[in-house]
């Protein structure tokens, strides 16, 4: 009988505990398949050659890949993915200017196998420049255009069959998931509050005072707030969701709800502000309360960081000796 | 916060937590098995019940309400200070991730961080006490004891522990900070019981016999890098007070100077000269004395300067007139 408890006790305690395989699979995995799905909706349409279809899928693309970015952890699971997600997106990873290069391929007779064969040029930002600046119906622009996109499909169908084979690192220590779920919260939300907000309104430490507009992830397409958007709603996913047990059921088990609770706070605060933003909102107040708030998400996170830490949030033994 | 005196034997983070009194034991037990004759001392009726014991004990017990409701609600945590830190370093080199180092690296090399660098400080902040003198007088309430019983560990001054404290948080704070910037949450601690394993490993080789009076040494070659309970022994006598600040390594004590060997020494008599022990005799004495000595040294060196001030004007006039 005893035996019998403990087995009981262990099986619902790891249940409690684990971020489990309902949050990996309705939250990582399905945006990982949503974001599939999109690519090949765009493929349709760029073989169609529908311009004004392809913009809008090319907006469904933006806003499913950024979810899979948000709780991008597979290169914690298994380093050779560390590099996958730079193959598909180059904000900040990449000082090239790309357009020029792309304008000289589109001009050239060259194949598109050997002229295209930087990473660079097979990314979703070369496919923003190509979709929204260049005349698709063009046979060789549809064709670069078709090539990035089954370029960004089969990287995504990486990442899928990755997760799939890697899951078990991520189920079979508690610990670790919630450590690197941690660590890519944290990642992804300076990266919202410094370079896809700040260094637009002109607020972050290297463009102090100099707002501009064209600093915007995706400036030439007007996906930028859609971007921000999507990545705030996938942290609700992470943190705030009635469906499964998600980060913050499991940072309330362990005693820190104060915490979880200010960081819910201050993601809300960001939902609202962004929601209520355009594009050309970066370089005003709302730009502003926008920074603002990611930013009191940001050290929220830390702090829930920092609690894990136990010792870190005592003041221990004030002795002498 | 709740007042639990028993805390202190429940509590792992504590000097005196029942597995390490009981580890002590142990080792006591061994030693005088070893050493027949030391036995009429360490179980003496006159050594448990002397008056400076009878006074670590009431004091123990003032100290358990005084840090509860005035030291702990003044400290800033460690937690605040890695924040602190982990922002500034945020602001300064932008978002930075070491991903080169396993979690299980990570864990190790934080482990070991922490526990050096929180036993450097100590050792400097020890050595800070014996030097600088006002701090030495509130440190000398310490010295104070005439025999040595483990609660002997908790007969400080307010002030050294708030000191102490303070020192805690910003070495723990520091070392956090620094490793979250680079590692983000993937920074852990190997512990046991939430003590950080090293510090665990060596309270229990008989941390509690420092104060005591069981003159275990453990050979020359180890003194070099681990304090041994006869060297803070030999720390706590009238002729060696200058020397042995480690915590628990005595490495700082040999890289700069201060370390005394225990087969060097004999003639260990505790405590202060006989005109300043009179100033420790009570509760009272305990916690004010050090303000009354610190207020006399002023005054003494205001009288001092008003003299020599008085004597060069005299000489002044002489040599006008």
């Amino acid at each position: 009988m005893r035996y019998l408890m403990a087995i009981v006790f262990l099986v619902v305690s790891i249940g409690v505990n684990a971020v489990g395989e309902k949050f990996f699979n309705q939250v990582i995995i399905a945006n990982v398949v949503s974001a599939i799905t999109n690519t090949e909706l765009l493929i349709d349409s760029i073989n169609q050659a529908n311009s004004t279809s392809a913009k809008m899928q090319f907006g469904n693309l933006v806003s499913s890949w950024k979810k899979v970015e948000t709780t991008y952890l597979l290169g914690d699971l298994n380093e050779d993915y560390l590099d996958t997600p730079r193959y598909i997106d180059i904000f900040h990873n990449n000082n090239e200017d790309i357009k020029s290069q792309l304008d000289l391929i589109i001009n050239s007779d060259d194949a598109l196998s050997s002229a295209m064969y930087k990473h660079s040029h097979k990314t979703i930002n070369a496919l923003e420049y190509i979709l929204f600046t260049k005349n698709l119906p063009h046979q060789r622009v549809k064709n670069m255009a078709l090539m990035i996109t089954k370029s960004i499909k089969s990287y995504l169908s990486e990442i899928l069959n990755g997760y799939k084979a890697h899951q078990s690192k991520f189920f079979e220590s508690e610990q670790y998931a919630s450590a690197i779920l941690l660590n890519t919260l944290v990642g992804g939300t300076y990266k919202l509050k410094e370079w896809r907000v700040g260094d637009v309104a002109g607020l972050s430490k290297k463009f102090k005072n100099r707002p501009n507009n064209h600093r915007a992830e995706y400036a030439i397409s007007g996906n930028s707030m859609n971007a921000i958007k999507a990545i705030l709603a996938t942290q609700a996913q992470v943190i705030n969701s009635p469906d499964y047990q998600d980060f913050g059921d499991i940072a309330r088990q362990f005693k820190a709800s104060k915490e979880i609770n200010q960081a819910i706070s201050a993601l809300n605060d960001s939902i609202v502000n962004a929601s209520s933003m355009s594009e050309f909102d970066f370089i005003n107040n709302k730009g502003k309360r926008l920074y603002q708030s990611t930013n009191r998400l940001m050290k929220s996170y830390y702090i829930s960081l920092m609690d894990r830490l136990g010792f870190v949030s005592k003041v221990l033994d004030a002795d002498g000796d | 916060m709740e007042i639990n005196p028993f805390e202190y034997l429940m509590n792992p983070h504590k000097r005196i937590y029942w597995i390490f009194l009981l580890s002590s034991l142990v080792v006591a037990f061994v030693f005088l098995k070893c050493h027949p004759k030391q036995k009429r001392i360490i179980l003496s009726k006159k050594l448990w019940l002397h008056p400076s014991n009878l006074l670590d004990y009431g004091y123990f017990i003032f100290f358990i309400f005084f840090k509860v409701m005035v030291i702990l609600p003044i400290l800033m945590s460690a937690k605040e200070v890695a924040l602190f830190v982990n922002i500034t370093l945020l602001d300064q080199y932008g978002f930075v991730r070491i991903e080169s180092f396993s979690y299980i690296q990570i864990m190790a090399l934080f482990t070991l961080s922490v526990f050096i660098l929180s036993d450097f400080t100590r050792y400097w902040l020890h050595r800070l006490l014996h030097f600088v003198p006002w701090l030495w007088e509130f440190h000398k309430v310490h010295h104070s004891a005439k025999v040595l019983n483990p609660l002997t560990f908790y007969r400080v001054h307010p002030v050294e522990s708030l000191l102490f404290g303070l020192r805690y948080s910003l070495s723990i704070g520091l070392v956090a900070g620094v490793f979250i910037f680079l590692f983000g949450s993937l920074v852990g601690i190997y512990d046991i019981l939430g003590v950080n394993l090293f510090a665990f490993m060596f309270s229990l080789l008989g941390s509690n016999l420092r104060h005591s009076h069981i003159k275990l040494g453990f050979g020359n070659i180890v003194e070099r890098f681990l304090i041994s309970p006869l060297q803070h022994q030999i720390h706590h006598s009238k002729n060696h007070v200058n020397t042995n600040f480690g915590g628990f390594l005595s490495t700082w004590d040999y890289l700069f100077g201060t370390l005394t060997l225990s087969k060097n020494t004999t003639n260990i008599k505790f405590g202060l000269e006989k005109m300043q022990m009179k100033n420790f005799q009570n509760l009272y004495g305990l916690l004010f004395s050090p303000f009354i000595a610190i207020y006399n040294q002023i005054k003494d060196k205001n009288f001092m300067l008003y003299f020599v001030t008085m004597c060069k004007l005299q000489r002044l006039k002489r040599e006008q007139q």
